[in-house]
């Protein structure tokens, strides 16, 4: 326990004095003041229900007055409990994930090892000072909380204290599950992109095949339905009150929040397991690869490789051609899944993906209606993009400058606009194929309404727009940071403050914001554009086309130049 | 293996970060096949000096030219004259050594048939083949020298600049970096090798320049340097037997200054005699010897000690900047991660 605190107060302290910490405490604490300002009655007056009033004269029992809510408090309420959720979601994975790469990088890992610390002791003042930072945070958003709490109609205990006791949870899963990642990658790039990866695979991805397949009562309905009991979100909504996810306003009849708490607990300290089991000397002495080669073995394994893999990884490369751009050869060959034979197996899962999305928009349609099947593909295609760009551009320049090997290219006589061909175009072909895998999904909504064509061609233009944006924001962050693991972080940030931010100005079109300022702020958004084009709910009303794809094309014309400008400057002396 | 044709030229090379002066009017040439061994205590300005000469930081004042061309104006020619091998190996995760030099191979658009044979070329050369397929990222510090050897050697360069090749070497492949440096110089290369490992590179340079702070101290041959900076000679007198040392030793020491040391080697028969004396009094001691009826064998001046001009001359560099520097304190010198990217 003494070596746990050791480990607490040399992490915590370091930590705390990260100005990336700082910034993050004083963006969420701000953020949330923003929710609170953007929820609060605009007259000053709370609505609160008038029995609430009367029972407030009485001493009445608290659990009544939990009944009787104001129904303003409550929806500021909601939203900073999604807000807080979204926070964790962002946020947590990145410090976790992180550490023990760092640790093992810089051998500290060895020292410590080599301690009298046990490995027990390690990870719990590792994952100590990580729920330190995440109470911190949570800590953050208290002020808001509390004029929340102010608006009156909320429980203390019944309300906020539940609210903040199961954030507390989630992100105690998230650290977990940062730490175990950080055991398995070798990169701070790739155990933040892993951790994010897990981290959505856990939390958002559970409840997407419920609402593709609703209803229904077949042996993988029901498991779609037991699978959705992973995500908090479900155990949220029923925290708030609120209907189940998809349940069109109907509450879950199970009790999904201690489902969802079981799983937690089970996750957490199996996941601490693994992860002790994981933290020792192994981890720094990895296997190196032999370097075998198909070219020097047996016709016979050369043949049968060859049927297994189609493109045999182990192949000895013929070299670059002449007509290819090396820089782009190199970024796929460097990429962890950018060798070939990873290619065609992501092709052939984009492939099942879109089977899937035929099958479960054939179904959802016709359940749902062809808007609301349409929306939740695009969704689903801006959450894969946004998850998935920053990992694939932010290191592109940021990632060679913290490795030293920018000095090399700078000493080739490479021309900047070569460098930055070959990294862009590796990054658009991986984009456009996940992109196309999506396209069948389209295809059956433009069967069962051939009239939709034209929507769906406006909807595929704003998922480009949206693709190249995205790509274009954490191409350029990268360019102005020498480490990967900010630069994929500041890219998060920006591509969730562009898609989820603007999408909150939508969330309070009533008030405080008038309908002109919506739509401008919706202009912003390609994924906004697409849901418009698609005539998705709570979007018909806007004209956000071409308008969006204006600003989208302008916005990323802009960003290509200062990229550009910037891939100059950093290849000229200093 | 040196023409007398320089083929780097630098003259009164400056470099300002703000205040502080990284490079003071450094001036030196170093001709064709020629091995400079570049040396100077940390932050001393080699680095700096070398991200010049290879288009990577531009200097404040001063020119540097590689076989003609201007650093600063003629950045691609110099760009294909020069190989150069920082100290920091700048290795690509996931990627064979073959794909790693074949990328490079590529940058300096050399043709895919002829890239194939420069590639198979430079592993043989520094006996690196065996590991062609190996990932980079998997090798050790010692086997990713070797292909950073060959990587500066792909496109053939005139002029080869290695930052710290030898450093984290063992013994064994330092002997084969050595070979191979030398390798590359009879072949007419011209080499920039900065070291610390002094003994290393006092065995293959035959021009070495010692620099600190920021200024070049000492520019020649091993002897002139060690000359110019030591402020003693050692001399050994051998002898045909060691009987009568001591007493040939008592005849030496009164023709010397005070307080040079003379120390008796008898199993050897050697006397040392660490001294300044100038050559002509070292000329009146060896008569002075013969005249006494001694039987001197040999009597020669041991070659200079690199080490020890080294610290000379990182010596004389404190003294500069502690006399410069306010009463106050501190040298007013920022750390070198601060002024070197």
């Amino acid at each position: 326990m003494n070596g746990s605190l050791v480990i607490i107060e040399r992490e915590l302290l370091a930590l705390l004095r990260s100005p990336r910490a700082l910034a993050i405490l004083v963006a969420v604490a701000l953020a949330f003041a923003v929710i609170v300002i953007l929820k609060w009655p605009s007259s000053g007056i709370v609505q609160v229900d008038e029995r609430q009033l009367a029972v407030q004269t009485e001493s009445a029992a608290e659990s009544s007055a939990d009944q009787l809510t104001g129904v303003q408090a409550k929806a500021v309420f909601q939203w900073l409990a999604y807000a807080m959720l979204t926070a964790a979601i962002l946020i947590v994975p990145v410090f976790p994930s992180t550490s023990l790469v760092n640790e093992v990088r810089r051998n500290t890992l060895e020292l410590l090892l080599n301690s009298p610390l046990s490995r027990a002791s390690i990870y719990f003042g590792k994952a100590g000072a990580m729920i330190g930072f995440v109470l911190l945070l949570l800590f953050a958003t208290l002020p808001a909380m509390a004029c929340c709490f102010l608006m009156g109609g909320l429980s203390l205990t019944g309300d906020v204290l539940t609210l903040y006791t199961f954030l507390l949870l989630v992100c105690v899963q998230l650290v977990v599950v940062g730490l175990l990642v950080g055991t398995y990658c070798r990169s701070t790039e790739s155990a933040l992109r892993w951790s994010y990866g897990v981290t959505f695979a856990i939390t958002v991805i559970p409840i997407f095949p419920e609402l593709l397949f609703p209803g229904g009562t077949s042996p993988i309905a029901r498991g779609f339905q037991w699978l959705k009991l992973m995500s908090p979100i479900p155990s949220l909504m029923q925290l708030l009150n609120l209907g189940s996810v998809g349940g069109s306003g109907l509450m879950e009849s199970r009790n999904v929040l201690l489902w969802y708490i079981s799983f937690a607990v089970l996750f957490i300290v199996a996941g601490s397991v693994l992860c002790i089991r994981r933290l020792s000397h192994s981890l720094l002495d990895q296997a190196r690869s032999q370097g075998s080669i198909t070219d020097e073995q047996s016709q016979w394994i050369r043949a049968s490789r060859r049927l297994l893999y189609v493109v045999d990884p182990q192949r000895r490369s013929t070299g670059i051609p002449w007509f290819v751009n090396p820089v782009m050869v190199k970024e796929f060959q460097c990429r962890q899944f950018g060798r070939m034979h990873w290619l065609l197996r992501l092709v052939a899962g984009c492939a099942m993906l879109s089977l899937l999305l035929t099958l479960a928009a054939s179904r959802s349609t016709e359940t749902r209606g062809v808007g609301y099947t349409g929306a939740l593909i695009i969704v689903l295609q801006i959450a894969l993009i946004v998850l998935l760009t920053p990992g694939l551009a932010a290191g592109m320049i940021a990632g060679e400058l913290e490795g030293g090997s920018w000095n090399l290219l700078r000493v080739t006589p490479l021309r900047p606009g070569t460098i930055l061909r070959g990294k862009l175009i590796s990054v658009v072909l991986t984009l456009a194929l996940l992109l196309c895998a999506t396209l069948p999904g389209y295809a059956v909504i433009m069967m069962i309404q051939p009239n939709l064509q034209q929507q769906v061609v406006q909807v595929l233009i704003s998922l480009v727009l949206a693709a190249v944006l995205s790509m274009l924001i954490s191409a350029t962050v990268s360019s102005f940071f020498r480490s990967t693991a900010v630069a994929t972080t500041v890219s998060y940030g920006l591509l969730v403050g562009l898609f989820a931010g603007t999408m909150l100005v939508w969330v309070n079109r009533e008030a405080p914001f008038g309908y002109s300022f919506v739509e401008n702020a919706l202009r912003l958004n390609p994924m906004a554009a697409a849901l418009n084009a698609i005539q998705a709910n709570g979007f018909q009303s806007f004209e956000l086309i071409p308008s969006a794809w204006w600003i989208s094309s302008v916005a990323s014309g802009l960003l290509l130049i200062v990229l550009y400008l910037r891939t100059v400057r950093l290849t000229q002396p200093d | 293996m040196s023409d007398s044709r320089p083929v780097v030229e630098i003259h009164e090379l400056s470099k300002h970060y703000g205040e502080f002066v990284a490079l003071d009017k450094l001036s030196m040439t170093v001709d064709r096949g020629s091995i400079l061994g570049f040396i100077g205590p940390n932050g001393a300005g080699k680095t700096t000096t070398i991200r010049i000469l290879v288009g990577l930081s531009r200097p404040t004042s001063g020119s540097a030219k590689i076989a003609g061309a201007d650093c600063v104006t003629e950045l691609a020619k110099v760009r294909r004259l020069v190989g150069y091998m920082p100290d920091k190996f700048g290795s690509y995760d996931n990627m064979r050594v073959r794909e790693y030099l074949d990328f490079f191979g590529a940058a300096f658009s050399i043709p895919r048939k002829e890239r194939r044979k420069r590639i198979s070329a430079v592993l043989d050369l520094t006996n690196a083949t065996w590991m062609q397929d190996r990932y980079v990222e998997s090798l050790s510090h010692g086997m990713q020298q070797r292909v950073g050897i060959a990587r500066t050697l792909l496109h053939d360069p005139e002029v080869l600049i290695l930052d710290e090749p030898a450093n984290g070497l063992d013994p064994e492949a330092r002997i084969e970096m050595r070979t191979l440096l030398l390798r590359l110089a009879s072949e007419g290369r011209t080499l920039i090798v900065t070291s610390h490992i002094l003994p290393e590179l006092s065995r293959i340079c035959n021009r070495v320049g010692i620099v600190a702070g920021g200024k070049l101290r000492a520019f020649g041959t091993l002897q002139e340097v060690t000359r110019e900076l030591s402020q003693r000679r050692t001399i050994e007198v051998q002898f045909l037997s060691s009987v009568g040392l001591s007493a040939a030793a008592g005849r030496i020491r009164p023709l010397l200054e005070s307080d040079a040391e003379v120390t008796i080697s008898e199993a050897e028969s050697i006397i040392r005699c660490r001294t300044s004396a100038r050559d002509e009094k070292l000329s009146e001691l060896l008569g002075h010897l013969i005249a006494s009826g001694d039987k001197v064998a040999q009597f020669r001046e041991v070659a200079g000690d690199l080490e020890e001009a080294f610290v000379s001359a990182a010596r004389v560099a404190e003294a500069e900047r502690a006399s410069q520097a306010p009463a106050s304190g501190g040298s007013g010198r920022p750390a070198t991660s601060e002024v070197t990217r």
